[in-house]
């Protein structure tokens, strides 16, 4: 079974693009033959959930400006708790919106994807850079994708193998 | 002065928030949007290779990355003194009219629908798709995303990839299709027919065939007598890919009408020292302030303002439906912002008929499209309808084609003033001599400027959808005396 992996966010818009970035450097860290499949989606609400249909488990990594935590800081987060920089579309629906939809209409979806989180900063200007601190971050998120994926592998076998 | 603020929460996608201005005797003075403004594209552009716009650009924001790749497109055909081969050319705007339903679809039944099929007076909860799927069936839901799964395939198939196409060059595009492809696309084309026809007869059944919504869309509260924007062909008629751009007064009569190159002759912006946000308004009328009426050079550039500032629809069902609209809402023009709903899908109908029209033609296959550019580059202005409103690129390189300007008005932009009119007129509704009704003012404020399916991503950045909101009633010393939230834990 394949586990999808998007990162979300716009690489040109300075710190929004962590995601993308934290998703490329995932997929050149996975051992060979993971099946992992990783992709960028620059919106979330419906086009996301459109990305997600189809698979059965999921790990998004998105941008997070909460104030709450310094800049750099990883977070684990999921659909309903907080909304990330494109879990909470301005133009679209939300993506737990747009997962209840996909539920409603009986498409495969995953229904609770992780979202790795990362607080940034600066995104309201163009830049192809991350702040320094973003940027430092990346490893962590990287480790924060693995541990994810691990989960999602153990929970997966529990339930083959009760 | 007293002082509303209408917020957003600001950890979403940057902080906009509406502001109203009470005046000394309690009534709403002023409103208007402020939203972060995304900085720095000029800058970020000035060096680059002309080339790279219709992919640097797509990826401003991916709202309508469609929208400004062919756009940008068009700036170079102009940059390079180019012009495409007739099959790259209908090609061009078949790719743009299945991006035109594609968004026009998404509008209409995930944001700006809900507000009519459920009833400006159903909850919040249910104002949504989720609640149009209980009142009218979860095959509705199933169509939409059938038709936007159409949309994204055919767009990926044309333009070489999923979001950002990589298909545009100056004289033409990268890539034919073939036989096949034609076929596949024409016969989409058919179904996404049906299913606009099918949209506006869900919109007769539910709200033309209920008097309280009609008379809503005729309201007074909901009406601002401006100039009108949209682009033409040869014929008048409305086209979202290449033309003129026809001004029509209040009245419906031509005020204006110019190539795209000539824009910065009659679009002005307008500053306003208490926002950064840059009104555009018609040079040749003037500005008169955040007012409505042919002396005031407020314009709006929608889908009703394209219905509007055109002699009609250049395919048949959508003329039908053009009529139709305008004979139940008593003759053009119509000024009723809520009528916009009907007018996109008035488009919708037109853009899957474009499509169908576009994809019956066997030049479509033609290997010839390209024509390679020969002169020296130096300037470029390319537009086109974007969903949201008029479109415009402008570029000016260096003999090299290296970038040392760059212009871009978005779609919404053009519509900063009629927004802040309509959130007044709302807001007027319902705060009276310092007394804010609270009951409903967010939702008539939401309403108010869903009509424009605003979108901030590329202009600045975000509103609408689901974002919160938050209203704050400040009285004249500051303190704060009532708050009103939504979406906000």
């Amino acid at each position: 079974m394949t586990t999808l992996v998007v990162g979300l966010g716009n690489p040109l818009r300075g710190d929004d693009g962590v995601g993308p970035l934290v998703a490329e450097a995932f997929a050149r860290s996975l051992p060979p033959g993971a099946d992992v499949e990783v992709d960028e989606v620059p919106e979330g609400g419906l086009s996301l959930m459109e990305r997600l249909v189809g698979y059965d488990e999921a790990i998004l990594v998105d941008a997070v400006r909460s104030g709450q935590h310094p800049v750099g800081s990883v977070l684990r987060l999921e659909v309903d708790d907080f909304p990330t920089q494109h879990a909470a579309s301005s133009h679209d629906l939300s993506l737990a919106a747009a997962l209840s939809l996909a539920g409603s209409l009986g498409l495969r979806v995953p229904t609770r994807p992780p979202i790795v989180a990362v607080e940034v900063e600066q995104v309201m200007e163009f830049s192809a850079d991350c702040t320094p601190e973003v940027r430092a971050a990346l490893p962590t998120a990287v480790a924060a994708l693995h541990v994810e994926w691990r989960r999602l592998l153990a929970e997966r076998r529990r339930k083959e193998d009760p | 002065m007293t002082r509303i603020s209408i917020d957003p929460v600001t950890r979403l996608e940057g902080h906009g928030k509406i502001e109203i201005f009470l005046d000394q005797a309690g009534d709403v003075e002023n409103a208007y949007f402020q939203i972060p403004e995304l900085r720095g594209f000029e800058k970020f552009c000035v060096g680059r290779l002309a080339e790279d716009m219709p992919n640097l650009t797509a990826r401003i924001c991916g709202v309508c990355p469609e929208a400004h790749h062919m756009a940008a497109t068009k700036a170079l055909d102009a940059l390079f003194h180019v012009e495409p081969p007739p099959a790259a050319r209908k090609l061009r705007e078949l790719f743009y009219s299945i991006f035109f339903a594609t968004d026009h679809t998404t509008h209409f039944y995930a944001l700006g629908g809900p507000d009519f099929v459920m009833g400006p007076d159903a909850p919040k909860a249910d104002r949504n798709i989720l609640g149009v799927i209980k009142k009218v069936g979860r095959d509705v839901a199933g169509r939409v995303l059938k038709m936007r799964h159409d949309g994204h395939a055919l767009i990926q198939m044309m333009g070489g990839r999923r979001v950002h196409p990589n298909w545009g060059l100056p004289g033409g595009v990268s890539r034919g299709i073939d036989e096949e492809q034609r076929q596949e696309i024409l016969g989409r084309g058919r179904e996404a027919v049906e299913f606009a026809r099918f949209s506006l007869k869900l919109f007769d059944d539910i709200v033309l065939g209920n008097p309280a919504y009609v008379e809503m869309i005729r309201s007074e509260a909901f009406t601002h007598r401006t100039y009108d924007m949209g682009t033409v062909d040869e014929k008048g008629r409305v086209n979202f890919y290449d033309g003129r751009i026809r001004v029509t007064d209040p009245a419906g009569k031509e005020a204006f009408s110019y190539a795209p190159r000539e824009y910065a002759s009659y679009v002005a912006e307008r500053v306003e020292p208490w926002t950064y946000l840059k009104f555009p308004y018609l040079r040749k009328v003037g500005w008169k302030g955040l007012v409505d009426g042919a002396d005031s050079g407020v314009y709006k550039a929608t889908p009703l303002s394209r219905l509007n500032a055109s002699s009609g629809m250049a395919t048949p069902l959508a003329q039908d439906e053009h009529d139709r609209m305008y004979s139940t809402l008593g003759g053009k023009p119509v000024h009723h912002t809520l009528a916009t709903h009907w007018a996109r899908l008035v488009e919708l109908l037109y853009a899957t008929e474009r499509w169908v029209e576009l994809a019956s033609d066997p030049e479509l296959t033609s290997p010839d499209v390209r024509v390679l550019p020969s002169a020296k580059p130096d300037e470029g202005v390319g537009c086109l309808e974007a969903p949201r409103g008029t479109l415009t690129h402008h570029y000016w390189t260096d003999e090299r084609g290296v970038l040392t300007g760059v212009n871009l008005v978005v779609g919404t932009t053009n519509n900063y003033a009629p927004i802040a009119l309509s959130v007044k007129k709302a807001a007027q509704a319902l705060i009276h001599k310092g007394t804010v009704v609270t009951e409903g003012l967010l939702d008539r404020i939401e309403m108010a400027f869903r009509a424009y399916d605003p979108c901030f991503g590329c202009a600045t950045h975000a509103l609408p959808g689901e974002t919160p909101f938050e209203v704050r009633v400040l009285d004249a010393q500051g303190r704060l005396v009532e708050r009103l939230a939504r979406n906000v834990p």
